[in-house]
This record gives structure tokens, C-alpha cells and sequence, in this order.
């Protein structure tokens, strides 16, 4: 036995050390690799990223882009697929950090090893050379509101939901969305901020509870991306379609039915696909050591005239105006 | 001893077999040094954590750990919001890091500690006790951080125990390599061991015959609870940030690791230097993957399908059937049956 093992473990040994040998010679890539990595994969709003990454390769056929993501939603594991990235030698990093926070040792190891690092949905991360934003949280939040004003003709009692008191952006929308309200004397906001910790469900019943104690309510805004189902269910089974307005922030495809029945007046989002694009134009823009300033068109829409500002650390935070707000009419445009 | 050594050279042979693979796919990248560093710091934590399900798995009666990466987190989180309270991790750097450890280890300690009072005190299942320690101790890595992530900040000698490298090995790497040579050597030459894996065995019998079952399952639980506490100084060090939902999917890949090192799931056997092998061999495959660019979705089908591969190895001489000559060289080896402790 002992002797058998050490002959297969010999062997074993001797194979690897013979293949590496081999194929060592082999390697040696000379286009550039941009990787993206995404907070998960295999969920609609990635895969709807990874089109856009696919799109990118496509059109530029002198770098290569590909997209991974853990498999659950996990930081550590999204930490774990950068590493192995990192060491087999990408030139770029496009990152969707799932927690900013978790990833920031290892995205300057990647720096200091003079990969490029840009991510998206991370206005706070510091080590990064570029966050890209699809737009400005303010403007998105008063846009939403907007919206609501115009169909409640800009009166009436509204309230807001979040995803949670904790989420960042949820409270930047409402709150630029409250600023708003307030230019129209005539809408009451009633019971603000709501959690909804984008739970259709719990949403659902909140809006409910929210229906019987304000029966004369006329706006709904939301932020996570469940809770215009949530909502607009509840209007719906209310009888109140078209009555009441809903307006947050949702995807077309799960949205579909209550754009159609009305019970949800317009949701806005930002499109994945773009933003992965834009990700991986502001990679190669770094990596050809060519500078990102105001103004400056990545090719791709809603990023054709970025704005720059200095970001959470040495990098730069850029601004797409990748906004879109689809109703009723419009929503079919972009079936994700 | 038959057994043990086919499962060590199983797991070897994967290991060579996996980073041939990886040098073929990746053109030798796969085993450039920076990769197998960048590799060897990401053993570490599910390693730790892995021998502390083992150890409590060779306990018998059920025994399992579901609390280890909870614990982790809480050891960090804890420690980073205590400490940070009325330490500068940028101005008293020494103090801070040995602070810091000291605590995250202490904190570990007494997370087992608990654990095994419940578990042998209480007679309360393994595996309900960890699971409602675990949510216990995720709860409170909540309360005191806010549910935010802390920052640790990297003052110099944690930062290096995250980052550097003593002779070209990740000093995480050489951590958990210290760790598990005490564990293997306490499992082999001392009373401890031999209790271990008799109790785990036989739990009656070794209460008839004497043993201080109390101690030892509270020993056992520490020490797992330790291992925990080392996993999240381990974390803290390499990620400058902790939280406390890092790592949530640790929890099953610590079992499988377990579970692939042919420790028994029924108590009375395991050996460190298997689960060291298996953590590493499933560290090259997610690797492996990541250079070839698949999806995660077949890192889980490839892991499941090497446990099965284990299991069948487990219960069947795949061995002896792809090698017939072997058992020649094996007739005078003892029977496999023989209940005779390994480490």
C-alpha cells in the first residue's frame, strides 16, 4: 500500500511538472482582458448586463470582455472569483461590487499590480480608478416625482417606499423626490419612507394598510425593484387603477401586466446593458491611458456626455444620464 | 490504515491532477507563483473552519458545527467596534493588531466554550444547538455593527499577517498550516485524541469506561470555536473591512470539505492532513474554473460530483479496482475494520 501510494503520488507530481513545463511556453495573451464581475450571476438584470459585455466584445474585437459572478450572493465568494482573476493576469477589473467594503483590500492589490480597476453602483468604493453611475441620484429621484406630480396633478396626499432605511440610493431618490413635492403647495406627503425590503409581498400588505388609513391617497413612490409590484398589486386588487398613481422604480418585464392594467403609472430604471458597455469603454479609455473628463462620449447611449466628479477615493465618480422612465407606452422599448 | 491512506492518495492525486489541468487550460499561468500565493491566501478561513466541523463531527452523537463563519464574523465585527472605539488603528499600529488578535481568538474561545457547555451540560443536539449559537451569534455581530460593514483598517502587523509573505508562503497560509500540524499532533500523541475518537466511536462506552465526556466535548467545541476566532483575525487582516453576513456560503462548504476528507459523518474518525487536502483541492477547482472562465453554477455540479466521487471511494475499493495488482503488496496490512484511532 504505502509503496503503490507513493508511486501514484510520483506520478501525479511528475505529470503536473511536465505539463506545466509544456504549456508554460504556450501562454502569452496580447489582447487585453477586461473582465467584468457581477454581484451574481444567472439573475435577469446580469444577464441582461452580460448582453451588454457580449455587445462591447463584438464591437471591439481587439480586446476581450467577459462577464463571470459568483453563483450565490455571497461577497466572499465574489472576492474569491476577483482574486483568481487578479492572478491569472487581467488587465482591467469592472466590478459590480456586491459589498464595496468587503472587496476594497483586494481591488488595491489588483491597483498596485497595475490592473485597472472601474466599478458601477458604488459611489462610495475607494479604491477604484472610475465609478461609473448611470445617473445622478438626485435628478433620478426628482424625475420620478415629476412623473408622480404631473399624473396627480400636483396635489393630493402621496407617500414613499424603500428598500430599507439603510439602502443609500433609496434615500437620496426619496428624499430629491420630497424636494420636489414641495415646489406643488397643494401634495401632502403622509407616512414617508416605508420599508419595503424589496419584498413584493410585505409590500403588498403595507400598501393595503396604507389604502384603508389614507382612503382618499393619490401617489405611491417607490424605490426597490420589487416594490411597484408590490404596490401596484394592492392598487389593483383595489379597484384603483388609474385613480391612484405609481410611479418607481421597476423592470419592464416583470411590470408588464400592471403598465398594461394602469395600476402602475411609469417606472424608471437604468439599463444593465448599458452600463456594463459603459464599464468596459471607461476599462479600455484607462487602459489606453487616455483621460475621462466632462463631456467625454463613451459611445454608448445615455453615456454620450458623462459628467466627472472626484469619487469616494483617489478615482473618479462618472455620470452617465442612462435614466430611462417607461410607461404604458413606452415600456415595450426595453423588454428585459 | 488501508482506508486512510487511499483516501490521502486520492485526494493528492486530484490535487496534481487539478493543477495539471489548470496549467494546461491556462497556458501555465495556473501555476505561476503569484497564482499558487493568491491561491493559498484564500484557503485559509474555510480551512480553519472546516477542522473545526471535523473535530466536532469525530465527537459522535451527531456532532457538527454550523456556528464557525457566524462566529468569525462576530469575533471580527466584535473586536473591530470595541477596539476602534478607543484605539486608532492608524496610531498605535502594534497595539491595535496584537489587541485585535488577542480578541478576535478570545472571542472565538468563548463562542466554543458556550457551544460545547450546551452541547454536553444541557444534552441539548449538536445541531441545533450550533444552528440557534449561530444565529445568536450572526444577531449580535448585527446589533454591535450597525449591520454595517466595520473597518479594521490595516495597521502594519495585521496587514501583514493578511498580505505577506515569509519565504514566498502567504504568512495566512503558514497560520493555518501551524494550526492544523497542533491539531494533527494533539489528535495523535496526546489522551485527548485517543478519548476523541473512542467517545466518537462508542459515546456509552466511553462514558462506562470513565472518560470526562464534558471535557471533552467542551474542549472540542473551544477549539473549534478558537479555529473560528483565527478564521476571522484571518478575514479581517486580508479584507480591511468585516461584516457580518461575509462568507454565508462557507457554512456548507466547510461540510463538504469534511465530508470529502473521509471524515466520518457518524463520529470516531478523521484525519487533519485529509481535510487540509480536501480544502486545498476544492480552493484549485473553484480556481481552476475561474481561470477557464465558467460559470459558477458548474463549480457547485463539479463539487458535488467529486463528493459523490469521495463517497463512492468511501464505500467501494475504486482503488484497488482500477490498480488489481495492489493487493498484494496490502496482505499483511491490518483489517480495515480494526477501530483503531487516526488522526
Amino acid at each position: 500500500m504505502k509503496a503503490m501510494s507513493k508511486r501514484i503520488l510520483i506520478g501525479g507530481v511528475a505529470v503536473a511538472a511536465l505539463l506545466s513545463g509544456t504549456v508554460g511556453t504556450l501562454m502569452a495573451q496580447q489582447k487585453p482582458v477586461i473582465a467584468t464581475v457581477v454581484k451574481i450571476s444567472g439573475i435577469p438584470w446580469f444577464d441582461r448586463m452580460n448582453t451588454g459585455v457580449e455587445a462591447y466584445q463584438k464591437a471591439n474585437p481587439d480586446v476581450v470582455a467577459t462577464q463571470s459572478g459568483p453563483a450565490t450572493a455571497d461577497a466572499a465568494q465574489q472576492l474569491q472569483i476577483i482574486q483568481d482573476l487578479i492572478a491569472k493576469g487581467v488587465n482591467a477589473l469592472a466590478v459590480v461590487p456586491m459589498d464595496p467594503a468587503v472587496i476594497e483590500g483586494t481591488l488595491k492589490r489588483a491597483m498596485d499590480r497595475g490592473i485597472v480597476v472601474v466599478t458601477h453602483e458604488a459611489d462610495n468604493q475607494k479604491n477604484t480608478q472610475a465609478d461609473v453611475e448611470a445617473f445622478d441620484n438626485s435628478d433620478y429621484g426628482a424625475a420620478l416625482n415629476v412623473r408622480l406630480a404631473e399624473c396627480m396633478g400636483n396635489k393630493g396626499k402621496w407617500t414613499t417606499f424603500v428598500g430599507s432605511l439603510g439602502s443609500r440610493t433609496h434615500i437620496q431618490w426619496v428624499t430629491a423626490g420630497e424636494a420636489n413635492a414641495k415646489k406643488h403647495p397643494d401634495m401632502q406627503l403622509v407616512d414617508p419612507n416605508n420599508e419595503s425590503f424589496d419584498d413584493a409581498n410585505s409590500t403588498y400588505e403595507k400598501a393595503k394598510e396604507i389604502l384603508r388609513k389614507h382612503p382618499d391617497i393619490k401617489g405611491f413612490q417607490t424605490s426597490a425593484g420589487n416594490d411597484v409590484l408590490g404596490v401596484g398589486r394592492a392598487i389593483d386588487e383595489a379597484g384603483l387603477s388609474g385613480k391612484v398613481c405609481l410611479v418607481g422604480t421597476g423592470l419592464p418585464n416583470p411590470s408588464a401586466d400592471l403598465l398594461e392594467s394602469g395600476a402602475i403609472t411609469a417606472i424608471g430604471f437604468w439599463d444593465p446593458q448599458k452600463a456594463g458597455m459603459a464599464m468596459n469603454a471607461v476599462a479600455r479609455l484607462l487602459l489606453e491611458k487616455k483621460e475621462v473628463k466632462d463631456g467625454t462620449n463613451l459611445g454608448v447611449p445615455g453615456y454620450e456626455k458623462v459628467t466627472v466628479k472626484k469619487g469616494a477615493g483617489d478615482g473618479l465618480l462618472i455620470i452617465g444620464n442612462g435614466m430611462v422612465l417607461a410607461d404604458k407606452a413606452t415600456y415595450k422599448e426595453h423588454m428585459f | 490504515m488501508h482506508k486512510t491512506g487511499e483516501q490521502l492518495v486520492m485526494l493528492v492525486v486530484i490535487n496534481c491532477v487539478l493543477l495539471a489541468i489548470g496549467a494546461a487550460i491556462s497556458g501555465g499561468a495556473f501555476l505561476s507563483l503569484f497564482n499558487l500565493q493568491s491561491m493559498s491566501t484564500q484557503v485559509p478561513e474555510i480551512g480553519l473552519l472546516a477542522i473545526g466541523v471535523m473535530l466536532a463531527m469525530c465527537a459522535g452523537n451527531g456532532g457538527i458545527d454550523l456556528s464557525g463563519i457566524a462566529l468569525a464574523n462576530l469575533s471580527s465585527v466584535l473586536s473591530a467596534v470595541v477596539l476602534s472605539s478607543f484605539l486608532s488603528s492608524t496610531d498605535s499600529e502594534t497595539t491595535f493588531s496584537l489587541a485585535f488578535m488577542v480578541m478576535t481568538i478570545g472571542i472565538g474561545l468563548t463562542g466554543g466554550i458556550i457551544n460545547g457547555l450546551l452541547i454536553s451540560k444541557l444534552n441539548i443536539t449538536p445541531i441545533l444547538c450550533t444552528l440557534g449559537t449561530q444565529m445568536a451569534f450572526m444577531g449580535l455581530a448585527v446589533v454591535v455593527s450597525g449591520g454595517k460593514a466595520t473597518t479594521v483598517g490595516s495597521p502594519d502587523l495585521l496587514s501583514r499577517i493578511g498580505n505577506d509573505m515569509f519565504l514566498g508562503v502567504p504568512i495566512s497560509f503558514l497560520i493555518f498550516a501551524v494550526c492544523a500540524a497542533l491539531i494533527a499532533a494533539a489528535l495523535k500523541f496526546t489522551p485527548y485524541g485517543l478519548w476523541l475518537m473512542l467517545m466518537g466511536t462508542n459515546p456509552k462506552a466511553a462514558v462506562y469506561a470513565g472518560f470526562p465526556r464534558t471535557g471533552i466535548i467542551v474542549g472540542t467545541y473551544a477549539i473549534s470555536g478558537t479555529l473560528s476566532g483565527i478564521a476571522g483575525m484571518i478575514i479581517a487582516a486580508r479584507n480591511v473591512n468585516v461584516k457580518f453576513d461575509y462568507g454565508s456560503s462557507y457554512l456548507l462548504i466547510a461540510i463538504l470539505i469534511v465530508v470529502m476528507a473521509g471524515v466520518k459523518p457518524e463520529g470516531g474518525y478523521g484525519r487533519v492532513v485529509c481535510v487540509v487536502m480536501s480544502a486545498i483541492a476544492l480552493q484549485l477547482m473553484s480556481s481552476l474554473l475561474n481561470f477557464g472562465g465558467l460559470s459558477n453554477f458548474v463549480r457547485d455540479f463539479a463539487w458535488g460530483l467529486l463528493l459523490l466521487t469521495f463517497l463512492a471511494v468511501g464505500r467501494y475499493d475504486v482503488v484497488g479496482f482500477l490498480m488489481p495488482f495492489k493487493g498484494q503488496n496490502n496482505s499483511s496490512a491490518p483489517s480495515p475494520q480494526a477501530p483503531k484511532p487516526n488522526n
